[in-house]
């Protein structure tokens, strides 16, 4: 079954793994996700399969030669739009990761060339679940039999109240991906440091530093409050389960449903590196 | 792999006149160029705008020529056109990264021009290699001149031109690849990343070895060899290669020698990649220069190795951590770089009074500075002009000094400027304060961010005493050290090391997690080793870096937070 009950518009709703969309909510929106892959020398993983992230991210300190990433090709998304559309959708919705920040947009979008405008393909101008919170959505609004015009509309008003921080434990690895400018200018001197991001409007921006785990937390937790009330609100992490934890007991608000508490994408996980911790909050 | 039915029909070198190209050709030629890039995939991954190993477009090109290969393996077919066809789709499905997704659009664009023709002709590759730029600009969102792009389009051009005066399909191939390449030696003037890195678009080299390849195996030249990967010595680019170790990469050699054989450059290169990272191998009147990073476990690996296949006549080296230290600590003035400001953004200008210090505030993002410190305060005119020179109304002083706030206040109000004085005390007080820096962030809750960071670090700093006296219920003799908790007198002791461990005890270090020594111009490194060593081995739980400040007076500037 490819829609859920209530979906009599048959639109069928696509992303990419890096949306980190907890598995029982995939299931439960029928939501197709198509993994990326990370390249590890000779091997290719897809996201989520053959390694766990807890397992990928206590080795990749110790990769050698250090993994990269590559979006699904093209024409994994052609096969798949064909196949939703041969299992009975009427249209796909396709949201994916900030096309400035990977070329999983622009595979989407070239396979949805061949279906004569049936695919919607949108850039979320997000990742991990800063684009997971727009899908989940577009697939409650679809679940309620909304249009899939107005599903636009929706995932456009959530996209302004997301925000997505993070701190990360080293300038390293985000340095070594070439995606963020800032994070090479940093690098030189003080050799502990820890990077303040914030992801918006498809970039990656500095929001300073911090040297310790303990003050980073502390401020990660300040950034939050001081974006005024909530109405969802996800942990990140980078194999920091137990600070994730901790963090969302003693900083969630409790009068929003308990926060997911997500170990991020290994694709991603590998642009950033182990033991980072933020959040991805919904304003209300 | 090959039938008899290919080898009657398909590309023979040694029998060019009677040569046509059909779809089993087209097949060969696409294994050749497979086989060249394949043979060339380090230097394409190694055109990296940033100096670190993470470039993967040659693996990603590689990644989806072998995919386009597989599909005509799988459907071998006489007709050149469906052979496209099939390549068009592998490359598609196999597409990797930004680059390999570009080339799938050029396979697929092609494909429409040459569909449905049994051998190839020179006025179909004329049209294929049109659409396949048409195809390729319009697979991109945004378009970027000096890629991949930019080498389609050219080489497209240059098929167009000749198709005048040339009509055998070969002879124009051979115009196309020479385009080609004059096209990738021309990126770097069209974008301007390729030029400060030095490098040219790696997606465009990919692009251009593919037809190469395809060249050369219709010339009947070897492809296992990559030919590029030896460079003049003299082009060589080494300080780029040390900035650019990666951790446990610490012994870099430069190894000169004379091989007795003909170096198998693929064996070598194999070898040597079992050993370290960073290689680079230059050539000059029969010398060979190798350039590597290994880790110390491999540290004598390098020269046993080069002695093994001829004679070594020069081989050195060195300790990159070492070096990356002193060139962190501002040995090298001239390589220090200041964070460039917008209008309209947030400046800060730091008062510095070491090299050192210099080199960590510049990295932190600091937009100007004035030098000085306890002896040496700046004046308000100096302070001012470093706020007149710089492009924004939005500045924020760290004076770093309890002595240099008034001159910052001072000059602070007799600029015109928007300037606020974030009122740090200490180099250490300053850099908390810097962390707090977001540029392009909203000024006032910047200001108030730095001013709360400032109580977020405890500052130690260890000196000579100038004369004897009691201060703060301690007994001072001249010439002992002595210890400052936050300005405050804590400790006097005759030996720098008991004076470090004593201020670390009332600085109650215990509960703390990172200790930073910025250590001044008036102690040596062993000096700093030892003593390091020792509050290491006293205070296991805490992180302990060290940094060369280079500030006068103070053998210590001590960051505990």
């Amino acid at each position: 079954m490819d829609f859920a009950q209530g979906n009599s518009n048959q639109i069928a709703v696509v992303t990419d793994s890096t949306a980190d969309i907890p598995a029982h909510l995939v299931r439960k929106h029928r939501i197709h996700v198509v993994p990326n892959i990370i390249i590890w020398g000779d091997r290719n993983l897809e996201d989520g399969k053959e390694i766990t992230r807890q397992e990928f991210y206590e080795q990749l300190p110790s990769m050698k030669p250090l993994p990269t990433t590559a979006t699904a090709a093209a024409g994994v998304y052609e096969e798949l739009y064909a196949e939703l559309f041969a299992r009975g959708a009427q249209q796909v919705i396709s949201t994916h990761a900030s096309s400035k920040l990977s070329g999983i947009y622009n595979a989407a979008s070239l396979a949805a060339n061949e279906f004569d405008g049936r695919v919607i393909v949108i850039d979320s101008e997000q990742i991990t679940l800063g684009l997971g919170f727009q899908v989940l959505a577009a697939a409650e609004a679809i679940d309620q039999g909304t249009s899939l015009d107005h599903v636009e509309d929706i995932i456009t008003n959530i996209r302004k109240r997301i925000r997505v921080v993070a701190m990360l434990d080293t300038l390293e690895y985000i340095r070594r991906s070439g995606r963020v400018s800032w994070a090479q200018a940093k690098i030189g001197a003080l050799l502990r440091i820890k990077p303040f991001l914030e992801v918006s409007n498809s970039e990656v921006l500095s929001l300073g530093e911090t040297r310790t785990f303990r003050k980073g937390v502390i401020r990660l937790a300040d950034v939050l409050a001081r974006l005024g009330p909530l109405e969802k609100l996800a942990v990140l992490h980078t194999n920091a389960e137990g600070e994730a934890l901790s963090f969302a007991e003693r900083y969630a608000p409790k009068n929003i449903p308990a926060p997911s508490i997500v170990n991020v994408t290994t694709v991603i996980g590998t642009h950033v590196g182990p033991h980072g911790l933020g959040f991805t909050a919904v304003i209300q | 792999m090959s039938s008899d039915t290919q080898e009657q029909s398909s590309l023979d070198a040694t029998n060019i006149p009677d040569l046509k190209i059909d779809g089993y050709a087209l097949q060969k030629l696409v294994e050749a160029s497979l086989t060249w890039l394949r043979t060339n995939q380090q230097l394409v991954n190694s055109l990296n705008v940033f100096p670190v190993p993470d470039g993967d477009t040659g693996t990603n090109m590689v990644l989806t020529m072998q995919s386009a290969l597989d599909e005509t393996i799988d459907k071998p077919h006489h007709n050149f056109g469906k052979t496209a066809q099939a390549i068009a789709h592998g490359a598609l499905m196999g597409a990797r990264g930004n680059s390999g997704v570009i080339l799938s659009q050029l396979w697929r664009g092609f494909t429409r021009g040459v569909e449905d023709i049994e051998f190839l002709d020179a006025q179909s590759l004329v049209n294929g290699f049109g659409l396949a730029r048409d195809t390729a600009y319009k697979g991109v969102v945004r378009p970027v001149e000096g890629t991949i792009l930019t080498v389609a389009k050219d080489l497209a051009a240059a098929a167009e031109e000749m198709i005048q005066t040339i009509d055998d399909p070969i002879e124009l191939f051979e115009y196309v690849v020479a385009a080609a390449d004059k096209s990738v030696e021309r990126t770097p003037e069209l974008l301007q990343v390729l030029k400060e890195a030095g490098v040219v678009d790696a997606g465009g080299k990919g692009l251009f070895f593919i037809l190469e390849g395809m060249l050369r195996f219709a010339k009947g030249q070897q492809l296992e060899t990559a030919i590029t990967t030896v460079q003049p010595m003299a082009a060589m680019n080494l300080e780029n290669a040390l900035e650019a170790i990666e951790p446990g990469q610490d012994i870099e050699w430069v190894v000169d020698f004379q091989p007795d054989e003909e170096l198998d450059l693929e064996g070598f290169y194999y070898d040597l990649e079992m050993m370290g990272t960073s290689i680079q191998l230059g050539e000059g009147e029969g010398i060979y220069r190798l350039h590597i990073h290994v880790p110390i476990k491999n540290q004598d690996e390098p020269l046993k190795y080069t002695r093994s296949l001829g004679t070594v006549t020069k081989a050195v080296m060195e300790n990159l951590v070492a070096q990356m230290e002193e060139i962190q600590a501002g040995d090298d003035g001239s390589k220090l770089t200041l964070s460039p400001v917008e209008p309209g953004q947030i400046a800060v200008v730091a008062v510095s009074p070491g090299a050192g210090i210099t080199r960590v505030f510049a990295s932190l993002g600091v937009a100007a500075l004035v030098e000085g410190g306890q002896t040496m305060n700046p004046s308000t005119q100096d302070i001012l002009n470093a706020f007149e020179n710089l492009p924004t109304d939005n500045i924020i002083i760290l004076p770093n000094n309890k002595n240099i706030i008034l001159a910052a206040e001072s000059a602070a109000e007799v600029t015109v400027k928007n300037v606020a004085v974030v009122p740090s005390r200490t180099i250490p007080e300053g850099f908390a304060a810097m962390l707090r820096l977001i540029p392009q962030g909203n000024f006032e809750s910047v200001v108030q961010e730095m001013n709360t960071a400032l109580s977020e670090v405890e500052t130690g700093e260890i000196t000579i005493a100038t004369r004897s006296v009691e201060i703060d219920g301690v007994q001072v003799e001249e010439g002992q050290t002595i210890g400052l908790l936050n300005g405050k007198l804590v400790t006097a002791n005759s030996k720098l090391e008991d004076a470090c461990l004593d201020l670390l005890k009332k600085a109650h270090v215990n509960h703390f997690e990172l200790i930073t020594l910025f250590y001044g111009a008036d102690i040596n490194r062993n000096d700093v080793d030892r003593i390091a060593d020792n509050i290491r081995r006293v205070y296991p739980e805490q992180e302990v870096e060290v940094q060369n400040g280079d500030q006068p007076h103070y053998q210590f500037i001590i960051a505990i937070e």
